[in-house]
């Protein structure tokens, strides 16, 4: 049963507003919230890097007074210390941000489960992963996540002993406890990679680490957050001692006080409940049967074996085959290769359409010479004034035009897609007379198909395969990013280029004018 | 908006997101509110093996595939203890002790924290093992195991939030108590 849409249209909306302001305020090639997945890998880099340095200094044998030896080496360890923690923290926001834009934006059923789920493994791996490193220090924290952790785990009923006898103080802790928390420690990460293979692994040119500014940007900010504001160390673990107020890193001890309130049982009962329900979430926002949008089909007929779809998928769900022979026995010899599209990977994003110079590949009613149809209707019922501008805008980004059939005096024509968009179609509305053509797409990163923008770019403006014909007039032509809750970017987009058509219009009055003035006085000179 | 605003404005909300990364971060908590004290039972008993053997009848050896004819069959467990505790004449726990796993065949374990008040408390102990006498004559298994009785009868110190572990020390063969660590 799918969820109510308001579940996921309320956050979506915040999330755009969110989206807006750190547009406003890092343009959209730094905006944070469009490459969180990418900031988690930049981390998880940083964590490696930091984390190789503190084991050479960790020791089994004493683990406190060894986290307490790396705090106090001013020059360094402090910093590389605070580095790890911090880093480690900013990846569970980033991975919190990376799911629920994808949870909002309806990107994890379908082909994405296998992305979402997997991403859901490695955030439990990345739990794991801090929990045995704040248990690692053996502080005040540490000794509270074990002895809790413990009572969970004695309830599996796995164990030969209970665990939590190692926490009662009858004996020292031993450091088999201490070795295998480091040695998971280590070892997880390299899980992580393989998780993260898998996570990416239906994507082409997965985009895994941001652009080099944001990077940076991150990268010392966090240094900065660590030089400046140190991680600290609580007091030590006492088994003999009821643990008292001490500093908790919330993002990896947020069950802790549930674990202690609630039974071993409950608490179990709880994590199952909230995990089971995170990892339905594609079957529960998947769309019912006939509200999917089909997959792309290809027009044998049409295909020229030219592989540009095959280049330009996103999710890699097209191969391009051997041409098999048709029902009448013959071969088709157009060309040796087919494009073949495999359902269970397309996500109907229409990229491939846009790609498709002979318009042979599509979804159903998305293709090129559907597109043109769709025009042709929209021009014969809407009628708009010779010259006018026409806005064509993404459903789902573009400031929201799409939800008038105006915007600013300018008509608007709705695509699903910016990258879905064949350039015919823009061809085609400039030669039935508008003045221009306005192109809103969502900001690249930002796009729910991931590469539209960036292919209908290339496609306008550089030539790229199922490109607008070198006979359109380029200054009619403008292409511009907006994200949902942008309508204003769209405006001021709009109204320059209204100004620049009219400008163009002017100049090229004139231009007939003067041109046909001056051939009559010469003609007129000449003949006297 | 200028590019200096907009610049300062970033640079306001990054260093926000870093201040609130470094308060969630070091956000401190009392994982135990109560000022008591605690006193906490923590020891493994080896407990005495018994194995509870018969022989099956001709007709169930007959229901039996070929290979799992065996005319004897044998149950190993361990005998569970019984643990008493009075804290100052109150009875505070009574509760039987039987062996760990599904086949209670592993040794027991003890484990309990009991809540006091800070001060001097008499603390009396009775760990006993039950139903030995008409089982042991089957068949005891002899080896290693926790004396039939355990007891303890003192006086305790009590301090707020401090822990007191009553454990057993396998070579004196008793119940000993603890307020640190052993090295």
């Amino acid at each position: 049963m799918p969820l109510p849409p308001r579940l996921t249209s309320l956050p979506r909306r915040a999330l755009a507003r969110a989206d807006a302001l750190m547009n406003r305020l890092y343009g959209w090639r730094g905006n944070p919230l469009y490459h969180s997945g990418a900031i988690v890998v930049a981390l998880f880099a940083i964590l490696l890097a930091t984390g190789l340095y503190l084991v050479f200094f960790y020791r089994i044998g004493s683990p406190y007074p060894s986290v307490a030896r790396i705090t106090e080496q001013a020059w360094l360890g402090r910093w590389i210390r605070g580095l790890h923690r911090y880093a480690s923290d900013a990846a569970v926001v980033a991975v919190a941000v990376h799911a629920l834009r994808m949870f909002v934006q309806g990107r994890s059923w379908g082909p994405r489960t296998l992305a979402w789920v997997s991403g859901l493994v490695l955030l439990f791996v990345t739990f794991v992963c801090g929990w045995t490193g704040l248990v690692m220090v053996w502080d005040l924290q540490g000794q509270v996540l074990a002895q809790a952790g413990a009572r969970l785990f004695d309830l599996v009923p796995i164990f030969s002993e209970p665990i939590s006898r190692a926490f009662t103080g009858e004996h020292p802790v031993p450091s088999a406890f201490f070795f295998l928390n480091l040695f998971a420690h280590l070892a997880l990460p390299i899980g992580l990679g393989i998780g993260l293979w898998i996570h990416v692994s239906r994507l082409a040119r997965p985009g895994l680490l941001p652009p080099r500014r944001l990077l940076w940007g991150v990268i010392g900010s966090l240094l900065l957050l660590s030089v400046v504001w140190p991680a600290s160390l609580p007091p030590a673990a006492d088994l003999f001692a009821l643990p008292g107020a001490a500093p908790y890193d919330w993002f990896y001890a947020f069950w802790v006080p549930a674990a202690g309130t609630l039974s071993p049982g409950a608490t179990w009962a709880l994590l199952l409940g909230v995990a089971a329900l995170v990892v339905a979430i594609p079957w529960l926002t998947r769309p019912a049967q006939e509200r999917r949008p089909p997959p792309s089909h290809v027009d044998e007929q049409l295909c020229t074996g030219c592989e540009q779809c095959y280049a330009d998928c996103p999710y890699e769900a097209i191969a391009m085959v051997a041409r098999t022979a048709d029902p009448s026995g013959q071969v088709q010899r157009r060309s040796e290769l087919v494009a073949l599209v495999d359902p269970g990977l397309c996500v109907s994003c229409g990229i491939c359409a846009g790609s498709c110079a002979p318009m042979g590949v599509g979804p159903p009613g998305r293709t090129g010479r559907a597109q043109l149809g769709t025009a042709r209707e929209w021009l014969a019922t809407r009628r708009p004034q010779s010259g006018a501008i026409v806005v064509v805008a993404c459903e789902r980004g573009a400031g929201g035009v799409t939800r008038a059939p105006t915007f600013d005096g300018a008509v608007v024509y709705p695509v699903s897609c910016g990258g879905n968009l064949h350039t015919s179609v823009v061809e085609y509305l400039l030669r039935r007379g508008a003045g221009g053509v306005l192109i809103v797409s969502c900001p690249p990163r930002d796009c729910l198909n991931r590469e539209g923008p960036r292919w209908l770019e290339q496609r306008l403006f550089h030539d790229r395969e199922a490109e607008l014909r070198e006979r359109v007039d380029r200054r009619r032509v403008r292409l511009a990013y907006a994200g949902e809750a942008e309508p204003g970017l769209v405006r001021s987009q709009l109204a320059a280029f209204t100004a620049e058509i009219a400008a163009l219009e002017a100049a090229q009055a004139e231009e007939v004018v003067d041109l046909e003035r001056l051939c009559e006085v010469v003609a007129v000179g000449g003949k006297s | 908006m200028s590019r200096a605003t907009r610049v300062a404005l970033g640079a306001l909300v990054s260093l926000a997101v870093l201040g609130g990364l470094r308060t969630t971060s070091y956000l401190p908590y009392t994982a135990a509110r109560d000022t008591a004290a605690v006193v906490r039972l923590a020891w493994r008993a080896r407990g005495e093996r018994v194995n509870q053997c018969r022989t099956r009848s001709a007709d169930e050896l007959a229901r039996l595939p070929v290979h799992m004819r065996q005319a004897q069959v044998c149950e190993r467990r361990l005998l569970p203890y019984r643990l008493v505790v009075d804290l100052d004449d109150r009875e505070v726990a009574n509760r039987e002790v039987r062996g760990a796993g599904a086949r209670e065949d592993r040794p027991l374990f003890v484990f309990e924290d009991i809540r006091a008040g800070q001060g001097r408390h008499r603390l009396v102990i009775h760990f006993t093992r039950e139903g030995g006498d008409s089982l042991s004559a089957q068949a005891p298994i002899q080896g290693l195991s926790t004396p039939p009785r355990l007891a303890l009868d003192t006086v305790v110190a009590l301090y707020p939030r401090r822990i007191i572990l009553v454990t057993y020390d396998e070579e004196r063969e008793q119940l000993v108590l603890r307020d640190r660590s052993p090295l």
